[in-house]
């Protein structure tokens, strides 16, 4: 008997897999300099991805900013936000690639422009002295992005979830997906793929992220023998919501206090104490993302939680009028730029009706992932003929995001679309080899064709269940080591029973959809409680309550995991320095996290 | 202390395999008192009947392709609270690909 290998075949010279913020300037611009390129996104277009939540500011230097027309900042260079950025993201950063996103950062800032996209105003944000964001909406964004798209006739395969790469000759040459709607597998012939598929939040419970991202980019890079950088490097938001429930992985409290009216708000414990006086007095509620999450986390651990696993975010202390104004100030602001977004305009009212009355909770949700598939400063992954671009990616961040992520989509998506070029002209398509399709084909398959064995939700819910209790913001070897004993068991012992058990529907069927992103999200949360029990010390977004501290001498090194006959190993490695060499020393995470982010109260010397 | 539930009751509909569609009913809980119809969609899913197709993905109101017709009336099920019985069906019955996704979803 024949087994169809795939039902349909599709070609192109260039695949990106994603259709956002990164996906989107990345089949931009290797579609002007002439490739035929192919869209493969989960989604719809626009409606789709991490993109679309996006708060959003864009980041680029204030002397850059005020060559493009804004106001902009004299005292400010490419040089100066690049010196920032290794510095805050704690020295892990390949500068390389820092160098190239600050000066794309400017040339992202003019394709969105003149892609249309509003802007809102350019202001101070990530309390840097001096003002380097744009401001904007994620929705804005990706509406602008879709109609360049759109405008320049590029194909889009959607609702279409790419399962794996095809390989030949130790090079990339095109992938296999799964449409959504109809089942369907499909062949796509490619001469170089770039993937543009944000992080894996799913395989945690709690994340502000939407439901896409499932680590599949990393997963299929690495089945495909990419090596993956700073996976431990998970970045947590501290005030997403957690009650009302209607609110829930919201991440309006944390906005909000980004705002004018930030200083105004407090969190509180159980026991009504604002606690953050404890643990930073002098910022407070304004301190670092990751200072925030850790004290919120030490308090429901000390039993001084909310009934929902978080805190208490406060604004009873402003009285009704105080909270009426706090809304009137929103509204001239959404009104004044034609902002439509629902979450501000109905659900946030919602929430400052309630918050007269109630304390709303707020929680540590799982937000971005810093670390991801090794690329150097032109998107190329290692293995010839695959790039990677935006949060899927690794080694822009160093230990923590300072910056914006739409900016990193946005500029390497286009240093993506533009480096590609070159190498997809040097090669022709190559065909499949049949034994590659045979074992897609196989992985596919398998879970619809098991009678019996694990279903995805049972999995799903244990994996959430690992992650939960042991792979927190506050993190230690012994949870660690039982969270990586137990995930690589689940891989290895329960993926490969999972089964499709309701319905054996090739259309719209949830449970074979999952059984395949439980391989991706599994993999990587492997990967990086690996990582995560190799880093002996507390470095930006990663703290290890057993070694709290910041290790300069030993720990200023990355780790880097590569595909061992398809397990993965670990070893490290030294970052990329250009310019800025790492300091000594060995320091509390406390100290390490004041002396990374002194130019956050640097003096200003040399007025504007 | 007993905890509230409510019916919904979901259209399901496969054009190449039913004659035609029907209503499936699941009992629904609602512990935290408000919960939303994407709420008690993911609960049957994860909990009764993970066969049921349905959209969702940013849950916050940004993609606004999860829309519903909720009690006969179309909403984003993100944004709508399930207070009641419900009876949730898709926005244009006649162009489904299966149960409540629907050619324009």
């Amino acid at each position: 008997m024949t087994v169809h290998l795939y039902d349909r075949e599709l070609a192109c010279d260039l695949l990106v897999v994603g259709s956002e913020g990164a996906g989107g300037p990345a089949a931009i611009f290797a579609a002007r300099s002439g490739l035929d390129v192919l869209i493969a996104s989960k989604g719809k277009i626009g409606r789709c991805g991490a993109s679309q939540c996006a708060g959003a500011d864009f980041n680029l230097d204030g002397k850059s900013a005020k060559e493009l027309g804004f106001p902009g900042d004299d005292r400010d260079s490419p040089d100066r936000f690049f010196e920032d950025l290794v510095r805050e993201g704690f020295y892990l950063s390949n500068q390389k690639i820092v160098e190239k996103y600050v000066r794309y950062a400017a040339l992202n800032t003019a394709d969105l422009l003149e892609w249309g996209m509003q802007i809102y105003r350019f202001e101070q944000v990530h309390a840097e002295e001096m003002a380097r964001g744009l401001l904007s909406s994620g929705v804005k964004w990706v509406r602008a992005v879709r109609r360049q798209v759109q405008k320049m006739g590029i194909p889009i395969i959607e609702d279409t979830m790419v399962v794996d790469l095809l390989t030949r000759e130790g090079r990339v040459i095109g992938a296999v997906a799964l449409d959504l709607k109809n089942g369907e597998v499909v062949l796509v012939k490619a001469r170089a793929v770039v993937l543009c598929t944000g992080g894996w939040q799913q395989a945690y419970h709690l994340t502000s992220a939407p439901v896409d991202l499932t680590g599949d980019g990393q997963a299929m890079a690495f089945r495909a023998g990419t090596e993956m950088i700073g996976m431990e490097m998970v970045q947590y938001i501290p005030m997403t919501m957690l009650w009302p429930p209607l609110a829930r992985k919201s991440i309006l409290p944390y906005i909000m206090m980004e705002t004018e009216a930030g200083p105004m708000i407090q969190l509180l414990n159980s026991e009504g104490e604002r606690f953050m006086q404890r643990y930073d007095p002098s910022n407070l509620e304004q301190s670092t993302k990751e200072i925030v999450a850790i004290a919120g986390e030490l308090e429901v651990e000390a039993g001084r939680g909310s009934p929902h696993g978080g805190v208490y975010f406060a604004l009873k202390h402003l009285t009704p009028e105080g909270i009426d104004f706090v809304w009137s100030k929103f509204e001239e602001f959404l009104d004044e730029n034609k902002d439509k977004r629902s979450e501000f305009r109905r659900l946030l009212p919602q929430l400052l009706e309630r918050a007269k009355t109630e304390d709303l909770e707020v929680g540590n949700a799982v937000h971005f992932m810093a670390g991801g598939i090794k690329v150097n400063e032109r998107t190329e992954t290692g293995v010839p003929g695959l790039y990677a671009a935006g949060e899927c990616s690794g080694g822009l961040w160093g230990s923590v995001r300072v910056a914006s992520a739409t900016t990193q989509a946005g500029a390497q998506g286009r240093v993506a679309g533009e480096v590609c070029p070159e190498y997809v002209r040097s090669v022709e398509h190559m065909e499949p080899e049949k034994a590659q399709l045979e074992a897609v084909h196989e992985r596919i398959m398998a879970p619809m064709q098991r009678k019996e064995g694990v279903a995805p939700v049972s999995l799903l819910k244990r994996m959430h269940g690992v992650a939960g209790e042991y792979l927190r913001v506050i993190k230690d070897g012994e949870d660690l080591q039982n969270a990586y004993d137990e995930l690589s068991w689940l891989r290895r012992e329960e993926t490969p029973r999972l089964f499709v058990s309701a319905s054996k529907t090739r259309k719209l069927n949830y449970e074979w959809e999952l059984c395949l992103e439980l391989e991706n999200m599994l993999l990587c949360l492997e990967m990086s409680t690996l990582a995560s029990l190799r880093r002996e010390e507390s470095r930006g977004a990663f703290y290890r309550r057993d070694f709290p501290h910041t290790d300069n001498d030993k720990w200023c090194v990355n780790t880097v995991i590569s595909n061992r006959d398809g397990e993965p190993a670990l070893h490290l490695e030294d970052p990329v320095i250009t310019r800025i060499q790492p300091p000594k020393g060995r320091m509390s995470f406390e100290e390490a996290v004041a002396s990374a982010t002194a130019s956050l109260k640097r003096e200003e010397v040399d007025g504007p | 202390m007993t905890v509230p539930t409510i019916s919904v009751r979901c259209f399901r509909f496969d054009p190449e395999t039913d004659a035609e569609p029907r209503y499936q009913e699941y009992r629904v809980p609602l512990p935290d008192g408000e919960m939303s119809v994407h709420d008690c969609l993911n609960y049957i899913r994860e909990n009764l009947d993970p066969s049921l197709a349905y959209f969702i993905n940013c849950q916050l109101g940004f993609c606004l392709r999860c829309n519903l017709r909720v009690n006969g009336k179309v909403v984003p099920a993100c944004e709508t609270r399930a207070e009641g019985d419900l009876t949730l069906e898709p926005v244009n019955a006649d162009e489904v690909i299966r149960d409540l996704w629907c050619e324009s979803t």
